[in-house]
């Protein structure tokens, strides 16, 4: 004891004499400070500060084995390391440089924090007319150090720092310290791209690197704000290309309004050509960022689960139900019948024309798939039922299909004109009218594709092109299916009626859901072009029904100049219909409120964001005029007289996102959800991050539900209501 | 319903994953001792606003609100309106760990008054709750629903001079309850020691 102590008066003997004798040499060594659990000392990089330039020091905090200090995000408990600098008149004191921390589990809690020994490195700038000489700082600075118990501590650190005009040299004494300190310091790297989402509970983190280098494999994520995930449960990394997504689990409540993640990213193995562990993240909100390809659990009952398998089992239920749909149905009819006249025949050529039948219903959904997925990958925001959100495809879909009623009706038979589907065919003409009614059964079965395959289709456009292609083939198998089986199996078919002249009548009755789709299609239309474009598109079919009536007419006149009028009049007839580019659009049949209806208002993000910041709940209706579930679920739940008044007394804003045009911040918006189709209702709830999802077909006592669980806006629709003040900090 | 059902898993798996009870939702259920060793339950105090305090005496948080006296003033203000329990949920091999006799010396010793002082060994509502640090305050209203998650006040630190300056957000929550508002800052980040599970 007696000789270590003579042995201390020794050296810093040595030191004082060394210091006279250079003269201003600068103070090497501070006191060091010893509580408990810590030693804690400044420490200086260079061994001179110039005049008006930063110069870095640190504060080294050398903690007892197995006891740590707090990063500036603690984690769930402890509190950040705290220093207050005591500077001479004109010095300026920069923020503490964090180094990324580590994680500290402690049982089932987490925290950010560092072991061992940090060094909190922060730059001190004398004033530019500093006078060269010996200069006193102090820190004042306060820890708290745990293990399994926690002790606030503190120390005053004195410093004497050299003010010389002179480029300073290192100080080799604490440059190890000073270096480790520096590589653990989080650089902001170039050309990345940073970007986060809120998805189902979940805070997701995506790091791009520049192009030709990779992400590395493992990487944690520390965020700087506290309260915004668990930080005791497992962050999930996944490969997003050369890049990789952290999937972390959000704070409930989360954050209100989150618009940037910052923090900092850490990965063992280094990143390219960066020669530092930890990098600093920015990552702003990005609202159309895509589910994660294994994690689209959302929060909507009765949704898939997300696996593969189950999207693809929901695709080949979903396309079987499909066949059962107001706008598929007729023409699956027709098909049938074709079988029942046809079912005592030849048992090999039914077969034939119901894998015919099946490759045209295949190739149908694979070819509208594969032109949504060229165009999406070309930029474009589209999402299934993209077809109907152009007037011109409406439009003919309407011809088509009134062509199609008209037929049905017995105005007209095909003849020679195209196989009949009823009349005595060749084979080969009965193969192709198979393969053809697969074609139009799938073009029209996609406005009906949403009340089954809005989960799945949604799911699916978030995946691998050839995963989402998977699931439309199975779709499209599904749905061809039933007419499958029956072709194979003609005992089936002996179970259906004898052919005869009910047949006939059966085939008239069939018209009429096909006219009912074309007066729909009319309205939508309306929507979306206008009253004019409807005018014109009926003024068409009239043209189109007159080709109809000739070409039946005059069926057995064999007049060669049937066929020709009959196709002029066509012709004129789908020109007539054609809607011009320059329709107005008006969506003012689908905005407009009546007395005891909902006041909805125009859907926009920033409303959203605007409302519920103001403390209101808000009630976002997506829909579309061609969605057929959309108008039933309105009027039978949304006009309901109990949900209008809950809205009413709840404070709840309804806004309609109208998806009946293109609109691509409306598909935004819908990825972000993981959905790609239309309805979706979503209530967002002030407070909470992510919308809930209500269920896609709606009753009133499901929308009900979904309010109970509002609180009243306390000055409901005014717009006044007092932002509640959350995580002040 | 739920609210035990998530009781009975968060004892299945002591040691798994934090549950939560955040504003807005359900207060989960419990039945603990206290230091007579007299069950508890939530439930008995339906139609009362209910108070809990995660605690431990060992920590130097705790420390600053007992030391300062502002805990025990907030029991005694609020002792006719609200049930206040403070709640232990440190395990029995921790440093902190107290035993009955040794707590009911030092609650003497501040002058402290919670109507009840559970002890929570397993840390199963701890658990249930979410409750991070000590002190973590909750605040459950008389319906059974948590309209309060989080710190005691704003000033994150153990100084015991900081608690007069500081705002206190128990208070701001219980004075809005008693006036029928509803509390507006009704989520905060608690700051403290780990509440010290085993």
């Amino acid at each position: 004891m007696c000789k270590a102590l003579t042995h201390n008066i020794g050296v810093h003997f040595t030191l004082a004499l060394l210091a006279a004798l250079w003269g201003g040499l600068p103070a090497l060594a501070a006191p060091v400070v010893k509580t408990e659990h810590v030693e804690a000392e400044l420490v200086t990089e260079k061994a001179s500060a110039q005049p008006g330039k930063p110069a870095t020091v640190g504060l080294k905090l050398r903690m007892a084995e197995h006891w740590h200090t707090y990063w500036k995000n603690p984690g769930d408990s402890g509190l950040p390391t705290k220093i207050d600098w005591v500077l001479p008149e004109g010095w300026k004191a920069g923020d503490i440089q964090w180094p990324y921390p580590r994680p500290l589990p402690i049982g089932p809690l987490m925290n950010y924090g560092y072991e061992d020994e940090v060094v909190l490195l922060s730059e001190l700038t004398p004033p530019a007319n500093a006078k060269p000489g010996s200069h006193a700082v102090k820190a004042k600075a306060e820890w708290l150090v745990c293990k399994d118990v926690c002790i606030p501590e503190k120390g005053e650190l004195d410093l004497t720092l050299q003010v010389a005009a002179a480029e300073p040299v290192a100080n080799p004494r604490y440059q190890a310290h000073i270096e480790r300190a520096r590589n653990m310091l989080p650089v902001a790297p170039t050309g990345w791209k940073f970007d986060s989402a809120v998805q189902a509970g979940k805070l997701v983190v995506r790091l791009v690197p520049p192009p030709g280098s990779k992400a590395p494999d493992q990487v944690a994520f520390f965020p700087e704000r506290e309260q915004l995930i668990e930080p005791a449960a497992p962050q999930k990394v996944s490969r997003e290309g050369d890049g990789v997504r952290i999937e972390m689990k959000l704070a409930d409540p989360p954050p209100a309004a989150l618009q940037v993640v910052k923090g900092v990213a850490v990965s063992d193995d280094g990143w390219p050509s960066i020669a530092k562990k930890a990098i600093e993240v920015d990552a702003p909100v990005n609202a159309s960022m895509a589910a994660a390809p294994a994690a689209a659990t959302r929060p909507a009952a009765g949704d898939i689960a997300g696996s593969t398998a189950t999207a693809l089992l929901f695709a080949l239920v979903g396309g079987i139900l499909l066949n059962l749909m107001p706008c598929v149905f007729p023409v699956l009819g027709i098909k049938v019948l074709g079988f029942v006249e046809h079912a005592h025949g030849e048992a090999r050529a039914l077969r034939t024309q119901g894998w015919a039948f099946f490759a045209g219903t295949l190739l149908s959904f694979l070819a509208l798939a594969g032109l949504m997925l060229a165009l999406r990958a070309g930029g474009t925001q589209l999402g299934w039922g993209f077809q109907l959100q152009s007037p011109v495809v409406v439009s003919m879909l309407a011809a088509l299909f009134f062509v199609l009623a008209l037929n049905l009706s017995g105005v007209f038979e095909w003849g020679a004109f195209a196989q009949s589907m009823t009349a005595n065919l060749s084979a080969r003409g009965r193969y192709a009218d198979a393969f053809l009614s697969g074609v139009v059964a799938s073009v029209a079965a996609t406005p009906c594709t949403a009340p089954f395959m809005g989960a799945a289709v949604g799911f699916t456009l978030t995946q691998s092109a050839g995963l989402a292609m998977a699931v439309f083939a199975v779709l499209g198998i599904g749905m061809a299916l039933p007419v499958l089986l029956l072709s194979h199996f003609p005992a089936l078919m002996k179970k259906l009626p004898r052919p005869g002249r009910w047949m006939e009548t059966f085939k008239q009755v069939l018209a009429f859901p096909l006219f009912a789709t074309v007066a729909w299609l009319a309205w939508v239309l309306g929507a979306q072009a206008g009253n004019d474009a409807v005018l014109a598109l009926l003024a068409g079919l009239i043209l189109v029904a007159m080709a109809a009536w000739m070409f039946g007419k005059w069926e057995h006149a064999a007049a060669p100049w049937r066929a020709a009028v009959a196709v002029i009049l066509a012709a004129t007839g789908l020109a007539v219909a054609w809607p011009g580019p320059a329709a107005a659009p008006s969506t003012a049949g689908i905005a407009s409120a009546a007395p005891g209806e909902l006041a909805w208002e125009e859907w926009s993000p920033e409303k959203v964001a605007s409302y519920t910041r103001q403390g209101h709940a808000v009630f976002v209706d997506f829909t579309a005029a061609w969605c057929v579930t959309c108008q039933v679920n309105k009027r039978i739940a949304l006009h309901n007289e109990a949900v209008v008044r809950e809205f009413g007394s709840r404070g709840v804003v309804a806004l309609r996102a109208d998806w009946t045009r293109q609109d691509p911040r409306i598909t935004a918006t819908l990825a972000a959800l993981g959905r790609n189709a239309v309805p979706v209702y979503a209530l967002y709830l002030p407070g909470e991050a992510a919308p809930r999802l209500l269920p896609e077909v709606l009753t009133p006592s499901i929308v009900l539900a979904g309010l109970a669980d509002v609180k009243p806006a306390t000055d409901h629709l005014s717009g006044l209501a007092p932002s509640p003040e959350r995580t002040p900090r | 319903m739920k609210a035990p059902i998530a009781l009975a898993v968060a004892a299945l798996f002591a040691a798994a994953a934090l549950a939560n009870a955040p504003a807005g939702k359900p207060a989960p259920a419990f039945t603990v001792s206290d230091l007579d060793g007299k069950p508890v339950h939530l439930a008995d105090y339906k139609g009362k606003t209910v108070v809990l305090e995660w605690t431990n005496f060992g920590c130097p948080f705790v420390q600053k609100h007992y030391r300062s006296g502002n805990m025990q003033a907030l029991q005694k203000k609020y002792a006719n309106d609200v049930v206040w329990l403070a709640v232990n949920s440190t395990n029995k091999a921790s440093a902190d760990w107290t035993d009955a006799k040794a707590l009911t010396a030092q609650l003497d010793d501040f002058g402290a008054k919670p109507a009840r002082y559970l002890v929570d060994e397993p840390g199963t509502v701890g658990m249930a709750y979410g409750a991070r640090t000590t002190p973590h305050m909750f605040i459950v209203d008389p319906k059974g629903t948590v309209v309060y998650n989080g710190a005691i006040d704003d000033k994150r630190s153990t100084s015991v001079d900081d608690v007069k300056s500081s705002k206190n957000y128990v208070v701001a929550a219980l004075d809005e309850l008693k006036a029928g508002k509803s509390v507006s800052t009704a989520t905060t980040t608690p700051y403290g020691c780990s509440v010290k599970y085993r």
